[in-house]
């Protein structure tokens, strides 16, 4: 599971351009979050093939999409006082609180640093911003490719 | 005829459960416990079977801090200011007692790391950078001090807390357009969340909402240590079961796991306290009030939108609806944040009561009682509070439909900076600005809709100045327009009026 942020400058955003890459290269992705105006946008879409992933940053920076990978929220246990104050902040519903009054985080709804509203509600700093997937990886062989 | 034999206890003594607990055969059930077991059968039962009934709290307490003795350097010194780990700490006494008070703020980190940190670090062992400064007298000639310490090098290190414990506490909700960074953490615009306190029916004044166990030289749980209450708290408010205690305990023997340094974004740092307080049960009474519960618990909710010390309050809900997850603000549904740890006051509850089982905690009656009659004040000002009524004027406004000409003529001839957008309702619908304006004529923007400013910051009629103020300088922009609850434009203040008024105060 690979999530991308895709951003479009002003000057493309008239165009259908997730459309053309899921058809042209048959790829199946979500979109999480999307911001999106008459001066450009931004998409938070995930890819659940990591090799669909790599044609889709290919094909989305060939027409001009800035592509770039959100931060996942990871959370230092040691630090965590399980108080709560992330809760009500999420927007997906991502931060549970369970029957003991524990935290839980699930990673997988969360949609990391393209919203990030936890992040400074918690008062020991426990959760963090993180990269879960190798980027340099991604595109590495994504240059390779050429 | 003889009922002596029939004789049921009415009563028990804290003597006569430490007996108990001596013999180890004392009944102890935490808080939580308690409401179940008087639910499905009855107080007098609830009475006959527990002894004593734990409970537990760990939230932010920012009115905390701690007593350290530091002993003499060589030569001697006399502290007139400190620092650990550059959060600055209180002299308040001779020449080496200093206070760590949990809200100060580290002078090279602040909101990050203060004096609640500070704590927690000498706590849990590690290695702290004392400095100090002095004048100098002919008994402590020494300046200047700059040394590393942990605890073991304290004399004394006591947690002494002059109000935690809040018996209940509010909800916080927030009306404005923008996100509010509070003492109760981070509330979304447009009552986009809710957050709260305290631990509800698990609360040690809770249980004992007359005060008649809980008092000075009551021990109690403080830390992961023994402690004392040492009186009522500051601001202690009774009347509206609001209630606080000042308590006293050993760092040197606490478990930083209960108390931990944290802080609140653009707010600043304070400090978590973990309290347990064991109620004994006396009498039948007592079995009733240990049982109370969540639902019955009631908390306003207020807007914190509102910088006042009167916040308004729109509603009002339970200990039982804010543990649920969501309440309902306005009809509409938000999601809720605790904001004390309540699975850790869970915890608390839980230790104490096993401490009591295995002879490791003895309860004690107190010396005096808690107050049940005095009342909490406000400050008495002997200044007049300027509300915006003082300053505002009435403002040069336009509609969207005109174009950026004719609203720069109208800027010149009234002299001023800022025009306000209505429409034909008076309603505010934007504003722009001289600036805004210039900009407009450098891009070769005719349409005013091009340039307006949308998301407007705006205020009262009954807000102060300084929170009309603080709103300037904090989104850094130069007029505000008045508005009034329907958004009808009532005037405009600009930071010209309030400097103005501020110099005629001076002078005056």
């Amino acid at each position: 599971m690979v999530r991308i942020l895709l951003r479009f400058p002003e000057k493309i955003v008239n165009q259908p351009i997730i459309s053309q890459v899921v058809l042209q290269n048959t790829i199946h992705l979500n979109i999480l979050a999307a911001h999106v105006n008459s001066h450009g946008g931004e998409v938070l879409v995930e890819i659940p093939s990591k090799e669909d992933a790599r044609r889709a940053v290919k094909a989305f920076k060939e027409r001009g999409v800035i592509v770039a990978f959100p931060k996942l929220v990871g959370v230092d246990e040691e630090k965590c006082l399980h108080c709560g104050a992330c809760y009500s902040l999420c927007p997906v519903g991502a931060i549970t609180i369970k029957d003991d009054f524990s935290i839980s985080f699930d990673r997988e709804k969360c949609i990391g640093s393209s919203c990030g509203q936890c992040v400074d509600a918690c008062p020991t700093r426990a959760i963090i911003l993180t990269r879960e997937i190798d980027i340099m990886e991604l595109e590495n062989e994504n240059r390779s490719s050429h | 005829m003889t009922q002596t034999s029939q004789h049921v206890k009415k009563t028990r003594t804290v003597e006569e459960i430490n007996e108990k607990i001596r013999k180890g055969d004392v009944q102890v059930i935490t808080a939580e416990e308690m409401k179940k077991l008087v639910e499905s059968s009855s107080a007098e039962v609830a009475f006959k079977e527990v002894d004593v009934v734990t409970t537990g709290t760990f939230g932010a307490m920012c009115s905390s801090g701690a007593v350290i003795n530091i002993g003499h350097s060589e030569p001697p010194i006399k502290i007139q200011n400190a620092w650990i780990n550059d959060v600055p700490v209180c002299h308040p006494g001779a020449a080496v007692d200093l206070y760590i008070g949990a809200t100060m703020m580290s002078e090279t980190r602040p909101f990050e790391y203060g004096g609640g940190h500070v704590i927690e670090d000498l706590i849990s062992g590690k290695e702290v950078e004392l400095r100090a400064t002095a004048y100098g007298t002919d008994c402590y000639p020494r300046t200047r001090l700059r040394t590393m310490i942990t605890k073991d090098d304290l004399n004394q290190f006591y947690l002494v807390n002059f109000r935690n414990c809040y018996q209940r506490y509010v909800c916080a909700v927030n009306s404005r357009d923008e996100t509010l960074y509070t003492y109760m953490g981070k509330l979304l615009p447009k009552f986009g969340n809710a957050t709260f306190s305290g631990s509800g029916e698990l609360n040690p004044l809770m249980n004992d909402p007359d005060y008649e166990t809980i008092g000075i030289g009551t021990r109690i749980f403080i830390g992961g240590a023994q402690g004392y209450v040492i009186g009522e708290g500051t601001q202690h408010d009774p009347k509206n079961m609001q209630g606080t205690l000042m308590v006293r305990g050993d760092c040197k023997k606490m478990n930083s796991r209960f108390i931990r340094g944290a802080c609140f974004t653009k707010y600043g740092t304070t400090l978590y306290v973990g309290i347990g307080i064991p109620i004994p049960i006396l009498n039948v009474e007592l079995a009733k009030k240990t049982a109370i519960k969540d639902e019955d618990i009631k908390v306003p909710i207020l807007d914190y939108g509102i910088p006042s010390r009167n916040r308004p309050q729109l509603g009002v809900t339970s200990y039982r609806d804010l543990k649920s997850g969501s309440i309902y603000v306005n009809d509409k549904k938000v999601r809720v944040s605790p904001l004390s740890s309540l699975k850790t006051a869970k915890e608390i509850a839980e230790i104490l009561k096993r401490w009591i089982q295995e002879g490791l905690f003895y309860l004690t009656t107190p010396v005096e009682r808690l107050p049940k009659d005095t009342v909490y004040r406000n400050l008495r000002y002997s200044e007049e509070t300027i509300l915006v009524r003082s300053v505002v004027h009435p403002a040069i406004t336009c509609l969207e439909d005109e174009d950026v000409k004719e609203v720069a003529k109208r800027m010149i001839n009234h002299s001023v900076n800022h025009v306000v957008v209505v429409d034909q309702q008076c309603k505010l619908r934007g504003i722009v600005t001289s600036w805004d304006v210039t900009k407009a004529v450098a891009e070769g923007k005719t349409e005013l809709t091009e340039i307006i400013t949308r998301k407007v910051i705006t205020t009262r009629i009954d807000e102060p100045i300084e929170a009309a103020s603080r709103k300037m300088s904090q989104y850094q922009i130069s007029a505000l327009p008045v508005i009034d609850d329907e958004y009808r434009v009532l005037g405009i203040v600009t930071s010209e009026d309030i400097a103005k008024l501020l110099g005629r105060k001076q002078n005056g």
